[in-house]
């Protein structure tokens, strides 16, 4: 057991916070966010430099070989200081899954591009009509719809999952350039971009399965998960941001001739406010360390992440408004910016109350409720 | 990063369960299953006291010369967290937890010799004497009087909320030896025999029926100077240090842990449809792992020679809300079977019934002791004010 941080954890932290407070300020997040294209490519090709993009993928797929913890500390630093690049969608959710599914020759022609920054990926996922595909000849046609695609807009490549004929499910690799494929793009409250797509008798040759015929619902819950639990890293950011800008508004706004921060009852509330922080923290960091572990394990700690994060978050940005009075209901303070990522936050990829649910279901096993966070050598 | 236990670790592990599993017999494990106050009674816990006197780990926190195990945070995290899943009785905490530490650090040797073998082989049953009716959170205001007479203080006041003063032989106490100068800067730490004449214990018995807590009496009562712990008039100091450990020394995540599995059981074999209970117990787990992570980080810490920093007033705040938020649910979980009270004690001696109808007495009861749960070792109207000092630096 060792949850300390290393020195390459903190020098990864030191220059992603450093880069950031540098040269993504509030300012920055709301030209990019009114801008057409929704994110800035200079910033991205940046990422790319720094390596950021290659974080996650093994040396031999073009990466860098870090894991779930190097992309927690990204993570978390771009929800501190409210980033909108899609390294959710195009790294985490589209470069996890050809990770995980691609074959050789795959990876090789699609996490290249991604991990130099060219190309940028989506996961249309979630259907809004169901979603098949049907060999035809060498061809897939793909045809239906699906809702609310993260970071889709700004996409080169979407990888959208569908039904095969047999009932098992794949993913496609399919060009946003692709005939019958119409996206109807729309801003997401927290300044991402999303869309809601169809699919119209979409043709894409058969390579453009990802690793060819297995049954890819596993990887992508599994995938899925890795993303729930690197979206709340940046939650855990956001609330970490506000936590610390309302004790720092509180020190300067006087009013009945102190400061506020004197007043015992918003002393108090920030306490719990930040304790709040922490335990998200806390329950992030179990999320990230048990992605590669056990399944049940694994939806324990990701669904149980979810859910006290989405709880807590609410809290601390609730409290950080009320503490800030009429100016935290309002656009021009980067606190309005962080409650709305934490809403979205708790709507995306689950509810609170769904992953509640899911974790209910795996603690019903008296054996997993009984069994304490630390791990058999074996099942590490 | 990891959460894995080391092969050694789980060696460990493997021994202590094997420990409990002779130490802890099942009429043990019911009478502690029954407890509904705090601590367990004094006779069930001896003879597990016993057991571990035997094994060499009564005292596992102190250093090897002293009857110690020197085992690594890592280790006596598993020993307790063992100890809470095999139900076994929590012994002697004022003992080895409170005054055990405070003789180590500021005890003379001829006060280590006299004091800790007690400890040890449990002879000896220790008492807190801090607060008075007049001082709770306020402690420094303590009024109770030590008057110097030649080797002697001659000691009058009142203790209150002295958990097992009725059953406990010695107590160490906050007395006023000055009133000169800054409140804190005129109290001494002392040691006192509860048979001494001039001592009277009077009962105060918990809403939830357990008498576990007492007022202690002090009516010209007699005490060699040779029972003071640091010197004169710096008490204070020792009485923070004891806090330290009263707060955040133990972490509680096996205890807790303990807990929620019987809530898990207790709500499946209850009201298994009722979603609003459902969704309530999966926040609870929800608390929990997160707690227990935050228990993992700090050993790790600690483990690595890190600064956990101001981390035990965190742990008191939320794990004392966590206890009674599960002794909560678990009344709301059983409807009409939580007005059933019953006031004799022990109940482990008072009940004779399946064990599920057994358990299901203890719920009310412990509902409401554990209230107290966010008032004793410092309120969490207390812990929040330190930690707005010391995490957020207001």
């Amino acid at each position: 057991m060792d949850l300390q941080y290393d020195s390459a954890h903190k020098i990864l932290r030191e220059t992603a916070e450093r880069f950031l407070s540098e040269k993504y300020d509030f300012r920055t997040f709301r030209k990019t966010v009114d801008s057409d294209a929704g994110y800035s490519p200079d910033v991205w090709a940046t990422f790319a430099e720094m390596g950021w993009l290659a974080m996650p993928f093994s040396e031999e797929d073009g990466g860098l070989g870090g894991g779930a913890v190097e992309v927690a500390i990204l993570m978390e630093c771009f929800g501190k200081n409210l980033v909108v690049e899609p390294y959710l969608a195009s790294v985490v959710l589209g470069g996890g899954l050809i990770a995980t599914l691609g074959t050789p020759a795959q990876k090789a022609e699609l996490l290249g591009p991604l991990v130099e920054g060219k190309t940028k990926l989506a996961f249309a996922h979630d259907n809004r009509a169901p979603t098949k595909a049907t060999l035809r000849g060498n061809d897939y046609v793909i045809a239906g719809a699906k809702a609310a695609v993260l970071s889709a807009p700004m996409a080169d490549t979407l990888l959208v999952s569908a039904t095969l004929t047999n009932g098992t499910t794949g993913v496609f690799v399919v060009p946003v350039t692709s005939s019958g494929l119409v996206l109807r793009p729309y801003r997401s409250v927290d300044g991402n971009r999303l869309a809601d797509i169809e699919l119209t008798d979409v043709f894409v040759p058969g390579p453009a399965l990802l690793g060819g015929n297995g049954d890819a619902t596993q990887a992508i819950a599994a995938v899925i998960d890795r993303a729930i639990a690197a979206m709340s890293s940046d939650a855990v950011g956001a609330m970490s941001a506000m936590v610390t800008q309302t004790i720092e508004y509180t020190k300067m706004r006087v009013q009945f001739g102190q400061p506020l921060s004197k007043f015992q009852l918003l002393a108090h509330r920030m306490v719990d406010m930040r304790v709040a922080e922490e335990e998200a923290r806390a329950s992030c960091l179990l999320a990230t360390l048990s992605l590669d572990g056990p399944a049940d394990r694994r939806t324990r700690a990701v669904s149980g992440a979810k859910a006290k994060i989405g709880r807590n978050s609410r809290f601390v940005a609730q409290q950080a408004i009320q503490t800030h009075g009429a100016i935290g209901t309002t656009e021009e303070l980067p606190l309005g910016a962080f409650a709305k990522r934490c809403l979205a936050y708790e709507i995306m990829f689950g509810s609170t109350r769904e992953h509640l649910r899911r974790y209910s279901a795996v603690i019903a096993d008296p054996a997993l409720a009984s069994a304490g966070l630390l791990l058999e050598p074996a099942s590490a | 990063m990891d959460l894995s236990l080391t092969q050694d670790d789980i060696k460990f592990r493997d021994e202590v369960r094997a420990f409990l599993k002779d130490a802890v017999p099942p009429d043990m494990k019911r009478s502690q299953a029954l407890t509904t106050g705090f601590s367990s009674e004094p006779e069930v816990a001896a003879g597990f006291h016993k057991s571990l006197v035997k094994k060499g780990w009564s005292v596992p926190s102190w250093p090897r010369q002293y009857g110690g195990t020197e085992w690594t945070p890592v280790q006596s995290y598993i020993f307790d967290t063992e100890c809470a899943r095999a139900g076994a009785p929590i012994y002697n905490g004022a003992g080895q937890r409170m005054v055990g530490p405070v003789l180590l650090k500021y005890g003379t040797d001829a006060q280590k010799q006299k004091y800790l073998p007690g400890i040890v082989s449990g002879d000896d049953h220790w008492a807190q004497g801090y607060s008075e009716p007049g001082s709770g959170s306020d402690l420094a205001s303590l009024k109770t009087r030590a008057i110097s007479d030649g080797d002697d203080y001659i000691v009058n006041g009142q203790k209150i909320w002295t958990t097992f003063g009725h059953k406990s032989n010695r107590l160490f106490a906050l007395v006023r030896t000055s009133t000169e100068g800054k409140r804190q800067e005129g109290i001494s730490f002392i040691l006192l025999e509860m048979n001494t004449p001039g001592i009277t214990v009077r009962p105060i018995v918990g809403n939830g029926g357990d008498h576990e807590f007492n007022e202690v009496f002090f009516d010209n009562v007699r005490v060699p100077k040779s029972g003071r712990i640091g010197e004169e008039n710096k008490g204070w100091e020792v009485a923070k240090y004891l806090l330290e450990f009263e707060r955040g020394g133990a972490l509680q995540a096996g205890r807790v842990r303990a807990q929620f599995t019987k809530l898990v059981k207790l709500v499946q074999a209850r009201c298994p449809d009722d979603q609003a209970v459902i969704s309530k117990l999966a926040e609870l787990g929800t608390d929990l792992d997160a707690m227990e992570m935050i228990d993992i980080s700090t050993l790790s810490a600690l483990q690595s020679g890190a600064n956990p920093g101001p981390v035990s007033s965190l742990l008191k705040l939320r794990w004392s809300q966590l206890r009674q938020d599960i002794s909560e649910l678990a009344v709301d979980a059983i409807g009409a079977d939580a007005l059933k009270f019953i006031p004799e004690r022990p109940l482990f001696e008072s009940l004779q019934l399946p064990p599920d109808e057994e358990e299901m007495l203890t719920q009310t009861p412990r509902y409401l002791n554990f209230r107290a749960y966010t008032i004793l070792g410092g309120t969490s109207e207390i812990q929040t004010g330190i930690l707005a000092k010391a995490m957020l630096g207001l």
